[in-house]
């Protein structure tokens, strides 16, 4: 693993982190420059990353803290506390 | 490539310990704690409270946990590392604490855009 990946996956638990402690504007500066790394280092970002931050705000979300989780008809929705939504297609 | 004392300066800062052991603002001498945010010219370390140091000036002495991975590649780095940093050096385990590293770093050495650092050595992808 490279440092960039590296570096995206600390920041990911990081952010994790920031949210359960309730810094939430700190988990997005951690969300935003893993986002940015990984746009430099021409990487993909980890399909945990994608389902757990917020493409609109950059939020980290913990579903139940900032994020609600609906199961509908073969997708799963996600809303993010600023509004935002993301589904997620399920067998 | 674990954190190491070699890819210190290019991999994340933000979440380490680290202690401020020289600096132009001798009042800024001392401040201790975790770093919860860089941009390109300071860093945020939160101690008892949160202060923003300036990079430019500051000599940091930072203290790596030390994984299994990155004892391999500390014993490698003898003879691979290609970019030794001057200005890195351990200084020895001063806290008593085992399984850390402690690593200086000249702050002027991390100038450098957050998500840029990582690409400073080497050869750029983008050619």
């Amino acid at each position: 693993m490279g440092i960039a990946a590296e570096r995206i996956d600390r920041l990911a638990t990081l952010a994790r982190e920031a949210v359960t402690a309730g810094e939430t504007d700190r988990a997005r500066r951690y969300v935003r420059l893993a986002r940015r790394i990984a746009e430099r280092n021409r990487l993909t970002l980890p399909r945990s990353f994608r389902r757990f931050t917020c493409d609109a705000c950059d939020a980290y979300l913990r579903p139940g803290r900032n994020a609600r989780v609906r199961l509908a008809d073969g997708h799963v929705v996600v809303r993010c506390d600023c509004g935002a939504t993301a589904r997620y297609p399920y067998e | 490539m674990p954190l190491t004392p070699e890819t210190l300066t290019r991999h994340e800062l933000v979440g380490l310990q680290t202690r401020v052991v020289e600096s132009t603002n001798p009042d800024s001498v001392g401040i201790g704690g975790r770093v919860v945010d860089e941009t390109m010219r300071t860093l945020v370390i939160e101690g008892d409270r949160v202060r923003r140091v300036p990079k430019q000036g500051t000599t940091f002495e930072f203290a790596l946990p030390r994984t299994d991975e990155a004892a391999d590649a500390e014993k490698a780095s003898g003879t691979t590392f290609e970019l030794p940093s001057e200005t890195a050096g351990r200084t020895g385990q001063s806290d008593g604490c085992e399984d850390v590293a402690y690593v200086t770093v000249d702050g002027t050495r991390l100038l450098s855009r957050p998500a840029l650092r990582t690409e400073k050595a080497g050869v750029s992808i983008w050619r």
